[in-house]
């Protein structure tokens, strides 16, 4: 490679400004895909951490049985910290008369491995962050036992058998409400204490869990190690929580996804700024020819320009692109006051490798060109390069673009799916393009004379206004889908939990008890939902096979998660409850009186079984059968109660029945409840309103992120549009020279610019907004599982957005032309 | 088919042409541009090609400095023959022989007068580029000129730095596209006169393209193209 003359050429173009165009492309490409990737990397850590904390560790195993102490050596072994805690329900008593079930967890030290404890200074106090845990013979109790059992604090209660001293008042914990067992208030004690209080007996409802943190990778490995047994269960964030889980994925395919667009319109950027330079070179390189230099050493001297330019544009994009990362979040300061892990190295090469594709692949191709430039273009113009290069060109662009995508996404569908749309998006508007063209040909000859010269403009440069149509078209499609599918995520995501939503569970209500319960809600004016009858049940026999020979009937579809045989909470109801949709089969008629029952298709799957199976269940020790007569698919985002098994009305009617509703109790009424657990002392009320904030604030971070990522797309449009603006520059130049030289005054030539860009963009943004339409409606329904909805705003925004951006964005960036005399012009470009 | 011959025998030939043809497609069918045309041009020899636009005489020009290829034919340019050879090594054979002077000037916009004069000489490696920049731009009068970028220049001016860097690598034979053609009559004749005095100076065989009758008269010999053959 010609370093020299490589050296030569960079330097005398930047000085003339010529490199100037690519180098900002190249910048902008690296700065906003490390801004944004430096940026989503720490957050995404950030919200993982966060998402731990439900857990209150990276992981845990659970499972109703002591957990093997070889556990605890294999996670030491693989480097994992790891914290037992056991829950229970017990009943507590402080001195003779008063008692209260409540939710015990005992913790060792260690504990929480992720998340922080709250405690208060009194009952109902604020929450203040505590790096301690109870003290051996102590324990500490959630704020409305205070008044419940009478007590205060330094008072001593008995848990069992064993007599323990109430230090500190309890506010919040990170795995609180994770359980089925593990409702009620909270009574945190050692579990070094736990020998003691006897309570934990065989038969005893009892959660143990052995709380993991550590790598990812050593996890990963651990959960080998373990070798897991039927009744361990192995539970990360996304098997914990699915609403978090499917909230998390979203937001990172939702990141992901605007990443690719910024690096997709860089990507154009970028091929037209090279296109540009390499043409403007056509010249240069003929002349160079003439002078004797070859084809090959007209190559190695480009690509000498271009690696130096790309060094320069990669270095520049990591140092904009880190401080544009720190800027944003200095902006978010107020509102993200989460503390964010350290940026890693990641972001910083996936700037660079980024960088450098977009150069080989966008830039190179331009470039290539230039090899095969005829020197007989110094004496004959317009030779221009040989078509087969292009083919090169365009393969490598495509390369390109798929390895960018790939590598960015991970993700081979949704490349496959921005790959076949942009393709598809490519052919069909080019057509489009072509008739609106046309189109406005016909108008123009009927036009007064600035609309005619601006549209014959238009006309007479078809093929270069085509592509920058669908170029400019293509960046307004790509913001415009960013802008829908974010409006589609968050009110999905809002209405996902509602305003109002039931945040507290009473279950063990006797049914004379519900009438009772519902007046009192009705008092105090809080809205309650429906009350379900709830029978405690489980599965002993499926088409006369018992549970256990079922399961081994099933071979490997058994998996631990999918025991039939355990205790289900079971109800029956005459229609299908809200949020429940049928997959198959048939709703029972409302006089049925045959024992049907209907399946979560989910449960049903695992469980092994299918419509038309006949199930024999025991309840408190006495049989029913039923036949399978329909599969249910649950909205388990809903908050509402859901039920894994639903019996047609009047099977259950002879079992001894509980009820369970659900209401909505606001922060400020919460001493609501002591009222409620007096008058229903047997009652058991599970809170979920922690972990219902926990949920939002999850989102509103995520709708944060969503919005900067969006943001930074929006300035990697514009840098297009600037881009294919200048593009056409120097034709545009040539030619209002002319103009202004026959006579033109200045106010023609610009109304002439201002009417050809509004023009070209709003064709560019009808194109715009048909693709963004078509491409959202398939995101939608395919990838994000949503339903499709038109947006008719879109059709008026689109063009609309078009013609002032292009307007705007192309009168700045040709000013020049208005200003500089026509004779300046003419010359230099004679 | 028609000849043209060297006045002058007694100097070697430099440049050749035998049987050259060029045809092109176009969307009307096949375009004949050159039928047969057979010249040898002797060293130190200057010849005008003329004719009417559209007759073929750039076209001939940009084959024998090796810018083109001929459909058929066979051309030499000193030791080389042109036709023989690739577009890598006919660069390598223009960058040794061939100095050009255009019409339209193709000054490189970037550069300043000075650097274009001394691309030639950079693009061979060679260490005293500036130093004879230098002497050949206060050769063609711009010496108060160096830092000037071609836009700065009067039209005069650029095809003076253009002869200067057709100079600067002291070609064998300098290929001259209708020189004057942008330029008035003073100036037009100012650069003839320059491209003559050069030419003696380095001792270059001229080729040149012009409308020009009188430049064509100054030539040693004219040859005229017409519908893509030599005429006379």
């Amino acid at each position: 490679m010609n370093w020299r003359l490589s050296r030569m050429l960079a330097w005398r173009d930047w000085r003339s400004g010529e490199l100037g165009l690519l180098m900002l492309a190249l910048v902008v490409a690296v700065a906003s895909v490390t801004a944004i990737s430096l940026f989503v990397d720490r957050l995404q850590q950030a919200m993982l951490n966060e998402s731990a904390d439900f857990l209150a560790a990276d992981r845990y195993v659970g499972s109703s049985r002591e957990l093997p102490p070889s556990f605890r050596d294999l996670a030491q072994a693989r480097n994992v910290q790891a914290v037992d805690t056991l829950l229970f329900p017990s009943m507590v008593f402080a001195g003779e008369e008063l008692n209260q079930l409540v939710s015990v967890k005992a913790v060792s030290p260690g504990y929480p491995l992720r998340g922080r404890l709250r405690v208060a200074t009194q009952p109902f106090g604020v929450g203040v962050v505590t790096q301690a845990l109870p003290e051996l013979g102590e324990v500490w109790l959630d704020s409305r036992l205070f008044p419940a059992l009478g007590v205060a604090l330094g008072d001593t209660i008995e848990v069992g058998l064993a007599k323990l001293t109430i230090s500190n008042v309890i506010t919040s914990e990170p795995d609180r409400g994770g359980g089925m067992f593990d409702w009620g208030p909270r009574l945190l004690m050692r579990m070094a204490d736990v020998p003691a209080t006897e309570v934990v007996q065989p038969g005893s409802r009892l959660t143990y869990r052995l709380l993991l943190r550590g790598d990812d990778d050593d996890l990963e490995a651990l959960k080998e190690d373990f070798d897991l047994q039927p009744g361990q269960s192995w539970v990360g964030i996304k098997e914990s929580s699915p609403s978090i889980g499917s909230a998390l994925a979203r937001a990172e395919r939702f990141l992901l996804l605007g990443g690719l667009l910024a690096v997709l319109l860089a990507g154009l950027a970028v091929v037209l700024a090279a296109a540009r330079y390499a043409r403007r070179h056509y010249d240069h390189v003929a002349v160079l020819k003439t002078l004797g230099t070859g084809p090959n050493a007209i190559l190695a001297s480009y690509v000498g320009v271009l690696l130096l330019v790309a060094a320069v544009a990669i270095a520049v994009g990591l140092i904009v692109g880190f401080g544009l990362h720190w800027l944003i979040l200095l902006a978010l300061q107020e509102l993200m006051p989460i503390e964010l892990p350290p940026p890693g190295v990641r972001p910083l090469v996936l700037g660079s490798i980024t960088g450098l594709i977009c150069t080989m692949a966008f830039a190179l191709p331009a470039f290539i060109h230039l090899r095969n430039v005829s020197p007989m273009n110094v004496i004959r113009r317009d030779l221009g390069a040989t078509p087969p290069s292009r083919y090169l060109s365009y393969s490598m662009a495509a390369a390109g673009v798929i390895a960018l995508l790939l590598w960015y996404t991970q993700d081979v569908l949704l490349t496959l799916w921005a790959l076949g749309g942009t393709s598809l998006t490519l052919v069909i508007f080019g057509a489009l393009g072509l008739l609106l063209l046309r189109g406005t040909r016909v108008l123009g000859t009927q036009a007064g004379s600035l609309w005619r010269f601006a549209l014959a403009s238009l006309q007479r440069r078809h093929r270069e206004n085509l592509v920058q149509m669908l170029v400019i078209g293509l960046a307004i499609m790509l913001i415009l889908i960013l802008v829908l599918l974010r409006t589609a995520l968050l009110s999905e995501w809002q209405q996902q939990i509602p305003e109002g939503a039931p945040n507290h569970f009473v279950m063990n209500l006797q049914p004379e008890q519900v009438p009772e319960l519902q007046a009192q809600l009705d008092a105090a004016q809080l809205p309650f939902d429906e009350a379900f009858a709830m029978v405690r049940g489980r599965v002993v026999e499926v088409n006369g096979l018992s549970a256990k020979e079922h399961r081994a009937a099933q071979g490997e579809q058994d998996r631990p998660g999918a025991n039939i045989g355990s205790e289900r909470n079971l109800t029956w109801t005459a229609t299908l409850p809200q949020g429940n949709s049928l997959v198959s089969g048939q709703w029972w008629a409302e006089a049925s009186a045959a024992s049907e029952v209907s399946l979560e298709e989910e449960y049903a799957r695992e469980a092994g079984v299918s419509l038309g199976d006949e199930l024999r269940f025991d309840i408190g020790g006495r049989q029913l059968t039923a036949r399978v007569t329909s599969l249910r698919r649950l909205d388990w985002e809903s908050m509402r109660p859901n039920f894994f098994i639903i019996f047609s009305p009047g099977a259950l009617e002879s079992f001894p029945v509980t009820y369970m509703t659900s209401f909505h109790l606001p922060v400020d009424q919460k001493r609501f409840l002591n009222g409620l657990l007096t008058s229903f002392p047997t009652v058991t009320v599970i809170e979920v309103d922690a972990l219902i904030a926990r949920i939002q604030s999850i989102i509103s971070r995520v709708t944060q992120a969503v919005e900067l990522v969006l943001y930074l797309v929006l300035v990697a449009g514009c840098l297009v549009l600037v881009a294919s603006i200048q593009a056409s520059r120097d034709a545009r130049m040539h030619e209002h020279a002319l103009l202004r030289a026959l006579g033109g005054t200045r106010a023609l030539v610009a109304g002439t610019l201002a009417i050809e860009f509004a023009a070209l963009g709003m064709l560019a943004g009808t194109i715009g907004a048909i693709g963004a339409e078509v491409t959202v409606a398939l995101l939608q329904t395919q990838a994000f599982d949503l339903p499709a909805r038109a947006h008719p705003w879109v059709w008026l925004l689109g063009p609309l957005l078009g013609a002032v951006l292009i307007a705007g964005v192309g009168m700045i960036s040709t000013r020049s032309l208005i200003s500089t005399p026509p004779m300046l012009v003419l010359r230099g470009l004679s | 088919m028609t000849q043209a011959t060297p006045n002058d025998a007694t100097q070697p030939t430099v440049v050749q042409a035998s049987n050259v043809s060029k045809v092109v497609s176009t969307s009307e069918g096949e375009l004949r541009i050159l039928a047969g045309i057979d010249l040898e041009i002797n060293a130190g020899e200057s010849l005008a090609l003329v004719g009417a636009s559209g007759s073929g005489k750039t076209t001939l020009l940009g084959i024998l400095a090796g810018l083109d290829e001929p459909t058929s034919g066979v051309v030499r340019l000193g030791p080389y023959e042109l036709t023989a050879l690739d577009e890598e090594q006919r660069a390598k054979a223009r960058g040794e022989l061939v100095g050009f002077v255009f019409q339209t000037f193709q000054l490189l916009e970037s550069l300043t007068a000075l650097e274009n004069v001394m691309l030639p000489s950079e693009l061979r490696g060679s260490r005293d580029a500036r130093e004879q920049a230098v002497e050949l731009l206060a050769r063609v009068g711009l010496e108060h000129r160096h830092g000037h970028y071609p836009r700065q220049l009067s039209g005069g001016e650029q095809q003076r730095v253009a002869v200067a860097r057709a100079f600067a690598a002291q070609p064998k034979v300098l290929f001259a596209d209708e020189p004057t053609g942008n330029l008035d009559t003073a100036t037009g004749s100012k650069i003839v006169d320059l491209i003559f005095s050069l030419n003696q100076e380095f001792a270059t065989t001229l080729v040149l393209v012009t409308h020009d009758e009188r430049l064509a008269a100054r030539c040693d010999r004219s040859v005229t193209i017409a519908f893509g053959e030599i005429s006379q």
